[in-house]
């Protein structure tokens, strides 16, 4: 029992808060945009989903790095 | 590998049991056993490979102007797949969808293969996903310089410096366009490795707590909680393989010769360029 199995998931929690920030004004602003002009959907579509999964990349990253420790807890 | 979820330990597993797990080191071998620890994903990869290779010749080759049920599904297939490259690629959709399509479809398989019990997925392994996004890594290379010729590919690395401040900024930008071309397969490895790992762990854990919740009662069975996660792997394999494809089109179109006023396309390009 170390302060690993502590600051691990508080890391996760930190970086999922803040993917989720992102994420959150991320689909906001295509509904919006959706809203606006329903004809350009598709492209929107594509746009959003790739933005997320830049955004979504970052918790990923810390979920990887737990991972990685896991084994030293 | 420590043999998963199994009622009587103490805490909640993160990995599933796998088949040759379950059968017992009475029925498997131990070599078999080791064997199967390193390789059974690279298997299962196979597996799901050589399942839409069938489906693909059968659909192909009995191909009827009349199509059957199973032709009209593939066609389905193809047609959503190619609409969803024509916004980003244009015009050369056509020549980019084979690779593009089979990678949709074999990453799909294999996010899909973890869902049936005592399976478990490929892409799971880090080595599957940074070996098919060295393939894209490669793929992009490759057409590249087929496409802007050596000296031209250089140029679109250096962002075509035409007058006198371009060039001075062209090493900078060469050297920005390497770390940036060497960190896409890396991200693109590790997005999706992490994400089905995840989403395999999180199924895992809500299953074996589904388990305990009744060990003490001696029950065989436990509750289905991970049936819900169930439904949301399907739905994260499914998104993952268009992440991982949606992001090999847009770099395989952020190095094609720039083709006319496509005003779409330079939008997607350019959103992509943030990498």
């Amino acid at each position: 029992m170390n302060y690993l199995s502590i600051t691990l998931p508080l890391g996760v929690c930190i970086a999922a808060l803040g993917s989720a920030i992102g994420l959150g004004m991320a689909v906001t602003a295509a509904m919006n945009a959706v809203a606006r002009q329903p004809e350009a959907a598709g492209k929107i579509q594509i746009i959003m989903v790739i933005g997320c999964a830049f955004i979504e990349a970052l918790t990923i990253y810390a979920v990887v790095v737990v991972f990685i420790l896991q084994g030293k807890m | 590998m420590q043999p998963a979820v199994a009622a009587s330990s103490p805490g909640v597993s993160v990995e599933m049991p796998r088949l040759y797990q379950v059968l017992g080191p009475d029925l498997v071998p131990h070599d078999l056993m080791a064997f199967l620890d390193t390789w059974g994903g690279n298997i299962l990869a196979l597996g799901a490979l050589i399942l839409i290779v069938i489906l693909m010749t059968r659909a192909a080759s009995r191909s009827e102007a009349v199509p059957g049920r199973f032709q009209n599904a593939v066609e389905a297939v193809v047609e959503v797949l190619e609409s969803l490259f024509r916004d980003i690629l244009g015009s050369s959709t056509r020549e980019f969808l084979p690779f593009l399509g089979t990678l949709f479809l074999f990453i799909l398989f294999m996010n899909l293969t973890g869902l049936i019990p005592l399976l478990h997925s490929p892409t799971s392994q880090f080595e599957i996903t940074l070996s098919l996004a060295i393939v894209v890594f490669c793929y992009v290379q490759i057409v590249a310089t087929r496409k802007l010729g050596l000296i031209g590919y250089i140029d679109h690395l250096m962002s075509r410096p035409r007058d006198f401040v371009s060039w001075l900024l062209a090493p900078l930008m060469l050297l920005l366009h390497l770390v940036a071309e060497l960190a896409r397969p890396i991200s693109l490895a590790l997005r999706l490795f992490g994400n089905i790992t995840g989403e395999e762990a999180l199924i895992a854990a809500f299953t074996g707590l589904g388990v305990l919740a009744l060990s003490t009662t001696g029950s065989p069975v436990g509750v289905p909680l991970g049936l819900p996660f169930i439904f949301l792997g399907m739905l994260f394999g499914l998104v993952q393989a268009f992440v991982f494809t949606i992001l090999s089109a847009i770099y395989i179109a952020q190095v094609l010769p720039p083709e006319g006023e496509d005003h779409g396309k330079d939008t997607i390009q350019s959103e992509g360029a943030v990498r």
